[in-house]
């Protein structure tokens, strides 16, 4: 039976998401919405694209969708699973084109914090998980994209660590830091995407989901958006076709695309 | 006074007023000793794992997390390095999810931390919580790639690797093993980061299949193992199976450990559990969801899971009684056989753990 239901606020993530993937490339996804999203490119614009992966599976052959980062899904039936020193050292050495990462806190330069929020390193609010690949994807992708919720707390003038360098203190710091490649590109959230002005590198509005305003967006920023120039762009809407093989080819469990029940 | 020069901005950030705890993990000399005095001898060195962590696990040792956080990985040997009360033990790892469970009974002090966590099962607040209390020190942070590094560097036999991860970042300012320096070969100044060889003192790693001598075959993700193998001054292979020297020999070919770093091998099926095992089983899900979403959120939870599961049972046999016994063995090994070859057919749907839907039977 097919599902008519209009898309839902997580199925138009991973579409917008998806739609960062240009065909022909290399992708290193985390899990979740950027898995589903690689899989969706795959599915439509996008068929000849590599996914890799940081426990070291690369270029699976399609199977359900993944528990964990480590799962055979992430190097079914692979013809190579790398060491995770020679996963990253490829990102390193110009074979990943985009990586796409969540965040705890994101600032105006695309810094990103998964470490800690709070002020105290040995008294946080609260401890997250650390790096783990974070700072990796971040520091050596050619681009990266960053997906994630955005609040006033998750987007604040300056992150209460930094994990990862996206652009530093703007303007050519990541660069005189030592970081190879362009850093964020994009950044994805239930507002819109959001991109880096290229002399200051400050976070700024490229286009807004439909619903949104410009008020609505900065209401939900810790920090004073850039606006690009003119009228702000609507963020593409996945057509039913492209909603209709998310549902069915996709994500068919709705592991990760459908909204948890109350 | 130590010979290493350690970054004073890291710790005094990290109030580390005793820096020489820091220097095992990257004491080349001491490790290449320990290596030049290790037994040669081709002999079958299988012990149980109860006399593996008493005569291999000090008071006080650098332990390394190996396999994926939850995917191969030592979690049994872990538990009886609890039951069995070690103290004090720094532990590294890529990722270094287990060592959360570990501090609350004290066998874990000190981290190096890269990642601790279980994915999409939410933050580990034992961990925020642990942190806060004392009970564990963070004595230097990593990313994935840069222990990752450290510990390749030490299998390619070299003092160190200069890297371009963690540049700018404030995981630089809470390590104090890491320096920035200049490429010296550029003309123009090229910051890059001196990553150290890093040196564990005891590594458990679980495999698929090793023969008695210590040969080790993995399947699957091999992570940092090969390296952190290499690199350790102790190895104590666990394996779901003893195979022939023979078979090794003509029929796994892949990633092998060598027998010579073996110090002891272990029969120990089932000795990944609750985490998953390539070609064996599939994770038991609501394990790590309960653990994750009710038991780490407070202090008598995490107690009361923890004299459940570790220290009411005492060994991998009676755990996975616990877990749903030859149900739950049937289940998972269909699982992953699924989801490494074939799954058209396979349903992978599970009931998610909650506070009000407690299984009893762990998928």
């Amino acid at each position: 039976m097919k599902n008519h239901a209009p898309a839902n606020p997580l199925e138009i993530l991973a579409y917008i998401i998806s739609a960062q993937i240009k065909d022909n490339t290399i992708v290193y996804v985390g899990t979740g919405l950027p898995m589903v999203a690689g899989i969706l490119a795959r599915k439509t614009h996008a068929p000849n694209i590599t996914m890799v992966y940081e426990s070291g599976g690369q270029d699976p052959i399609q199977g359900g969708m993944p528990w964990s980062v480590g799962g055979p899904f992430t190097w079914r039936k692979s013809p190579v699973i790398m060491e995770m020193a020679y996963s990253f050292g490829q990102c390193y050495n110009g074979y990943v084109d985009i990586a796409f990462l969540g965040f705890a806190q994101v600032d105006m330069y695309g810094n990103v914090n998964t470490h800690m929020i709070g002020n105290d390193f040995h008294q946080p609010k609260a401890r997250l998980t650390g790096s783990g690949g974070n700072n990796d994807l971040t520091s050596l992708s050619q681009n990266m994209v960053l997906v994630g919720l955005q609040t006033p707390e998750k987007f604040p003038e300056k992150v209460d660590f930094i994990t990862s360098v996206g652009h530093l203190r703007g303007g050519n710091t990541r660069k005189e830091a030592g970081l190879p490649g362009n850093g964020p590109i994009a950044v994805i959230s239930q507002c819109g995407v959001f991109d880096f002005e290229p002399k200051t590198k400050r976070m700024r509005v490229k286009t807004l989901h439909p619903g949104m305003t410009l008020d609505i967006a900065q209401m939900c920023t810790g920090f004073e958006l850039l606006k690009p120039q003119g009228e702000i762009p609507l963020t593409p809407m996945p057509s039913s076709d492209i909603i209709e093989i998310l549902r069915t080819e996709v994500d068919p469990g709705g592991v990760f695309t459908s909204l948890p029940q109350a | 006074m130590g010979v290493f020069d350690y970054s004073r901005e890291a710790l005094d950030n990290l109030k580390i007023d005793d820096p020489g705890i820091l220097d095992r993990l990257v004491d080349f000399e001491h490790a290449r000793a320990v290596h030049l005095k290790k037994d040669r001898s081709k002999r079958d060195k299988r012990i149980s794992l109860k006399e593996a962590v008493a005569e291999f696990v000090q008071d006080g040792d650098v332990v390394l997390d190996t396999g994926f956080g939850y995917v191969r990985t030592c979690i049994q040997s872990h538990f009886e390095i609890m039951r069995q009360g070690k103290k004090d033990l720094q532990m590294i790892g890529a990722p270094n999810t287990n060592q959360s469970y570990m501090i609350v009974t004290g066998s874990v002090r000190y981290s190096h931390n890269s990642y601790t966590g279980a994915e999409m099962r939410g933050t580990d607040r034992n961990y925020t919580r642990q942190l806060k209390t004392g009970k564990v020190r963070i004595l230097s942070e990593w990313s994935h790639g840069g222990i990752a590094q450290g510990l390749k560097a030490a299998q390619l036999g070299s003092p160190g690797v200069l890297s371009k991860q963690m540049l700018g970042s404030d995981i630089v300012k809470y390590n104090p093993y890491l320096k920035v320096i200049h490429n010296p070969l550029k003309k123009e100044p090229d910051p890059s980061l001196f990553i150290p060889a890093l040196y564990p003192d005891v590594t458990f790693i679980h495999v698929q299949a090793a023969d008695k001598f210590g040969n080790a075959y993995i399947y699957g993700p091999t992570v940092n193992d090969l390296a952190g193998a290499a690199a350790s001054r102790k190895v104590i292979i666990t394996a779901e199976e003893i195979v022939p020297e023979m078979d090794i020999r003509l029929n796994k070919k892949g990633s092998i450990i060598p027998f010579f770093y073996a110090d002891a091998v272990v029969e120990l099926p089932y000795g990944a559990l609750p985490g998953s095992m390539p070609g064996y089983y599939y994770w038991p899900r609501q394990w790590w969801e309960k653990l994750m979403r009710f038991s780490a959120i407070n202090e008598e939870n995490i107690g009361t899971f923890l004299d459940e599961w570790v220290f009411g049972t005492k060994d991998q046999i009676e755990f996975l009684e616990k877990l749903g016994g030859a149900k739950w063995m049937i289940e998972a090994r269909r699982q992953t056989k699924a989801a490494e070859g074939d799954n058209e057919d396979i349903d992978f749907s599970y009931q998610e753990y909650t506070v009000n839907n407690d299984p009893g039977i762990f998928y």
